[in-house]
């Protein structure tokens, strides 16, 4: 690569960019105007809310009990509640029909007098409140001190009604203000009963709460600000990310000049770099400029405001030095990477409309990663960390908050995964710049009838990577679909049962009936080929060296993500309805079963498919997700994550899933050992507790058989390599033809 | 110069499966020559030029210009050529002074010499008076003009026009089919592909008739007339065209024939 080159295509497209005035509004304009104006309108609609008059009629006023009073003219009596409130408070008389009125008409009416603007909110007095307030009163005064009289034989008074639209803001203001003041009027009337029977004020309210924070000002200020300020910047790097990407890639394709430039000196590899550090650029100018307006804006407009009611206004200032030089730092790799990711999305699109359109998926994929640290109780731990966005998002807010030992423990997987997410965005944005199909693709014209006829027409011998992915999608579909509405099985019984229907009807037979339907060749379809003994042997020798090292997965990742409650329980409670199963049964239901539906679907049906890719990377990638995704507790998906690579890396190799079954099948069958049987012998057999240690309640193997596992492992796999990927016609694509040399073809054949 | 030998390429739709864009192609292109690519919309121009420009692969057979290989020495062979397509491709935002010197400086010219090739560039083409107009504020014939000269700024061996007079008038389509000559007088190798016969009469050495990906002749146009009895480019192209076309719907109107033969063979045994 040159840099002289990757230096002109950047300042070109930095250029060009800088004269386009979308570009302009939506990274320089749009956010010096939107912070301010945001705080211009939140402090109109505040004052507005304090400011504006609420409109009160009562009804049934002149029936009300003369001490203490309630009215005072026009207004509410002085003392009920501060006067600033009382004068917001305009009192108005109802029609004198609505005294005779039932309550339905009345709501009726009091609901068009909202709506038409006459009055906010309707106080009604029942007919006879007066005077059963007043029994009430007599009663309370009356009352026998030495002995306790039944409540119920008190006098009931009616309740007053106070009628609004909680979907009219000026209504559910006035009720507000309405409801304070009628409180405070019970709460003088309960006063004057209780000074009536010389009982002190305070037996009613023996103590108060008192409230101490000892939160310092500055450690308040970093709190509001270290939640905000690192969503603020990465949604603004995300959305700067997207208009320069769609401009640079789907614009060039769309203006025509993209076949022009790739006609020059410039290698595809620059031309994606300049490319890229335009976007980069131009995400992290967004963000800076929208940092700047933020903190201007909140320094100068939201440190007045009072946030908390009641308590002491919290005094927000400029976010110190410190947290904007983390942000800064920080926003550089979150830029680049939404940046490549943008841009290899963006390059699919042939105009500058359709890559909005395949942009807007990004988003919502992002989103609730960016908004998951931002909810309460979640702060940066191993499992946190890991995630991508939000781990980034967690360790800026440790930053912000100046807890630098946390941030300094978890500082290095965060930038491992970030760092290792935008090596793979850029790996797979230049990857697309590469790809003839995705930079002159055509209009395509779908046209259903025609397309699946000319589909089954021309399907070929094994269903191809389209084919592959949908067949995954819809498996999963259905199995979530089964999951929701099965319920949890409450014997043995029901537990097999629900097996065979999930391993069975949801996955061996949906793959045999796709590889039927999708491929002409149903046997190389799934995979079902013999590759030798040889293969399958070592497939079920590398299973059992694996399983110490499997096992220690996932402890870890239990470690890492521990399960929930819930999970947990109805875990033990599947472990409970197995207990009464035989060894025999458990095999076949726990390994078995699985291994060979789930070995037919995702080694079968979606390799084969895959594998038409040509790039084993993604097959076995791919292939492993959906079959990680397939198991429905998260920490179980990862760990089968991780076993799907292995037994990928198998298949691939041999073009074969039996040697991966008889994994499968050792692997599970060995779990199924070591969790049921294995605890019943092992306080009698010496033997086996110098390989295996069950001191702090989870059985583990020896850390010598663990690292003795994993050496073999890596010797079993180095053997596997010496296989040969032999021919197999590859998916034809723009790139390929079944005419050019063989070259990156798949199968298997022994290393001669 | 250029030579192209076996070249075909196949595209896969999703409707239609694949579909061969071009068939094993050959041709010889030298030094001071325009070599023209004849074809209706579709025939396979573009996809044998955009090959020649090193921005599709092949799938199978070679072409190399002034003797670098279009797929492994694609960087060499770049530096080689200037392509001038029919969409004239001129960024909007950026002056017809700016764009050359874009691509001036991608190909590591000295700046001294980029400013002097630049001057007599904007004073040969006349494009002094609009160099500092925007693209997007410039007609057809700037536009055109523009991308000749950000194609013709490194001094390439190699030129590549594909469909360059489209949308031009006629006043500008002259200007240009007038560059084109004065470039080949100059010894450039080009190859030229239109589907406006009068401009390949007027322009080519050499033609190549191509039509659904093959060549349907190739050769001088005069004597390709003369051998097929016809005196100008224009009826040769259709009788070749048609011709074709006549034996496409000869061979599938034989292919159904000879499907309904083996139905009713078979009916009748069955019966």
């Amino acid at each position: 690569m040159r840099w002289s080159n990757i230096r002109l295509v950047f300042w070109r497209e930095c250029r060009d960019q800088l004269r386009d005035r979308r570009t302009l509004f939506t990274i320089a304009v749009l956010p010096l105007l939107l912070y301010p104006l945001l705080a211009i309108s939140v402090f109109q609609v505040a004052q507005f809310r304090h400011d504006h008059p609420s409109r009160v009629w009562v009804i049934g006023a002149k029936r009300l009990p003369s001490q203490p009073t309630l009215l005072h003219g026009d207004r509410f009596s002085d003392g009920l509640v501060d006067n600033a409130t009382r004068d917001l408070i305009a009192l108005g008389s109802a029609p004198p029909d609505w005294t005779a009125l039932s309550q339905e008409a009345l709501s009726e009416r009091v609901e068009q007098e909202i709506q038409q603007g006459h009055v906010d909110a309707v106080v009604l007095f029942p007919n006879d409140f007066s005077l059963r307030l007043e029994q009430f009163n007599q009663q309370m005064a009356e009352r026998p001190t030495s002995q306790d009289t039944p409540l119920l034989s008190f006098s009931e008074v009616p309740e007053p009604t106070l009628f609004l639209n909680t979907t009219n803001d000026k209504s559910r203001l006035a009720a507000q203000r309405t409801k304070k003041v009628l409180q405070s009027w019970r709460e003088q009337i309960v006063r004057a009963g209780l000074r009536s029977r010389q009982i002190p004020i305070t037996a009613t309210r023996p103590f108060r709460v008192a409230h101490v924070d000892l939160a310092e000002a500055g450690r308040q200020q970093l709190a509001f600000w270290s939640r905000l300020l690192p969503f603020v910047v990465m949604i603004w790097a995300l959305t700067g990310a997207f208009y320069p990407a769609i401009d640079l890639c789907a614009g060039e394709k769309e203006r025509g000049t993209l076949e022009t430039l790739l006609t020059s000196p410039a290698d595809r590899r620059e031309i994606v770099c300049g490319k890229l550090l335009t976007v980069t650029t131009f995400s992290s100018a967004t963000a800076v400029l929208n940092l700047s307006s933020l903190v201007l804006t909140g320094s100068l407009f939201f440190g007045q405001m009072e946030l908390v009611e009641g308590a002491q206004p919290l005094q927000l200032g400029a976010p110190s030095i410190a947290a904007v030089v983390w942000l800064l730092i920080v926003l550089l790799p979150i830029s680049a990477l939404f940046s490549a990711l943008s841009l290899g999305i963006a390059a699919f699109a042939r105009s500058n409309k359709e890559g909005q359109y395949y942009l807007m998926p990004l988003l919502l994929v992002c989103l609730p990663l960016m908004i998951f640290p931002v909810l309460p109780a979640c702060e940066l731990d191993a499992g946190t960390s890991l995630i991508p966005l939000s781990g980034i998002l967690l360790l800026l807010r440790t930053l912000i908050e100046g807890d630098y030992l946390l941030a300094a423990r978890y500082c290095l997987p965060v930038l491992g995964v970030t760092g290792l997410g935008c090596w793979l965005a850029i790996h797979w944005a230049v990857h697309q710049f590469n790809q003839e199909s995705v930079l002159f693709r055509e209009s395509e014209r779908v046209g259903l009838r025609i397309g699946l006829r000319h589909w089954w027409r021309h399907r070929q011998e094994t269903p191809g990577v389209t084919g592959a992915l949908c067949c995954g999608l819809l498996l999963l579909f259905m199995r979530f679909i089964a999951g929701s509405q099965a319920s949890m099985p409450a014997t043995w019984r029901d537990f097999v049962t629900s097996q065979m229907l999930v391993q069975v009807g949801l996955l061996a037979v949906p793959a045999v009936l796709l590889a039927c339907l999708l491929g002409r060749r149903v046997r190389d379809g799934l995979l079902l080929r013999w590759p030798g003994y040889r293969p399958v042997i070592a497939g079920g020798f590398l299973a059992v060296c694996f399983h110490p090292l499997g096992m220690e997965l996932t402890q870890l990742i239990h470690n890492l993500y521990p399960l929930s409650d819930a999970i947990g329980k109805q875990l033990r409670e599947l472990e409970s309805i197995m207990g009464p199963a035989s060894l025999g049964t458990l095999i076949l239901t726990m390994a078995v079963l699985p291994a060979i539906c789930e070995e037919l679907t995702f080694r079968g049906l979606l390799f084969s498919g895959l594998r038409r890719s040509g790039r084993p990377g993604f097959t076995i990638l791919t292939s492993s997700l959906f079959f990680g995704a397939i198991h429905g507790v998260f920490q179980q998906s990862l760990s089968a994550f991780v076993v799907g690579i292995l037994i990928g890396g198998l298949a691939w190799r041999t073009s074969s899933i039996l040697p991966g079954i008889l994994f499968h099948f050792t692997y599970n069958g060995l779990s199924v050992l070591l969790g049921m049987v294995l605890p019943l012998y092992l306080p009698k057999q010496p033997i086996l507790q110098l390989a295996f240690d069950g001191a702090d309640g989870a059985l583990r193997y020896h850390p010598l058989i663990v690292a003795s596992g994993g050496l073999v492992c890596l010797a079993i796999g180095l053997w596997f390599r010496g296989w040969r990927v032999d021919t197999q016609p590859k998916e034809q694509t723009l790139d390929h033809h079944p005419d050019t040399p063989a070259t990156e073809s798949l199968g298997t054949t022994p290393a001669a | 110069m250029i030579r192209v030998h076996q070249l075909s390429k196949i595209y896969t739709d999703w409707q239609q499966g694949d579909s061969i864009a071009l068939n094993a192609i050959s041709f010889h292109a030298k030094r001071g020559e325009i070599y023209g690519l004849l074809g209706t919309n579709g025939a396979g121009k573009t996809t044998a030029l955009r090959i020649l420009a090193t921005v599709l692969a092949p799938s199978s057979g070679n072409a190399t210009i002034d003797g670098c290989d279009v797929v492994k020495d694609s960087a060499l062979v770049r530096q080689k050529i200037g392509f001038v397509s029919s969409n004239t491709a001129i960024y909007d935002r950026m002056t017809a002074w700016e764009l050359v010197t874009y691509f001036g400086r991608l190909h590591g010219l000295d700046p001294e010499l980029l400013r002097d090739r630049m001057e007599g560039l904007f004073t040969q083409l006349e494009m002094h008076d609009f160099r500092d107009v925007l693209g997007a504020k410039m007609s057809s014939g700037m536009k055109q003009k523009t991308s000749i000269a950000r194609a013709l700024i490194h001094d390439p061996p190699v030129l590549i026009f594909d469909e360059a007079t489209v949308g031009l008038d006629v006043l500008a389509g002259r200007s240009l089919l007038d560059t084109v000559c004065k470039l080949r007088d100059q010894g450039k190798c080009i190859v030229f592909s239109t589907h406006i016969m009068r401009e390949a009469e007027r322009l080519c050495d050499k033609v190549a008739i191509l039509h659904r990906g093959r060549f349907l002749a190739e050769g001088n146009w005069r004597d390709l007339a003369q051998e097929h009895g016809y005196a100008d480019l224009e009826e040769l192209f259709f009788e070749l065209i048609r011709e074709d076309r006549s034996v496409d719907s000869s061979s599938s109107l034989r292919e159904s024939v000879a499907c309904e033969t083996t139905v009713s063979m078979a009916a009748s045994r069955l019966t």
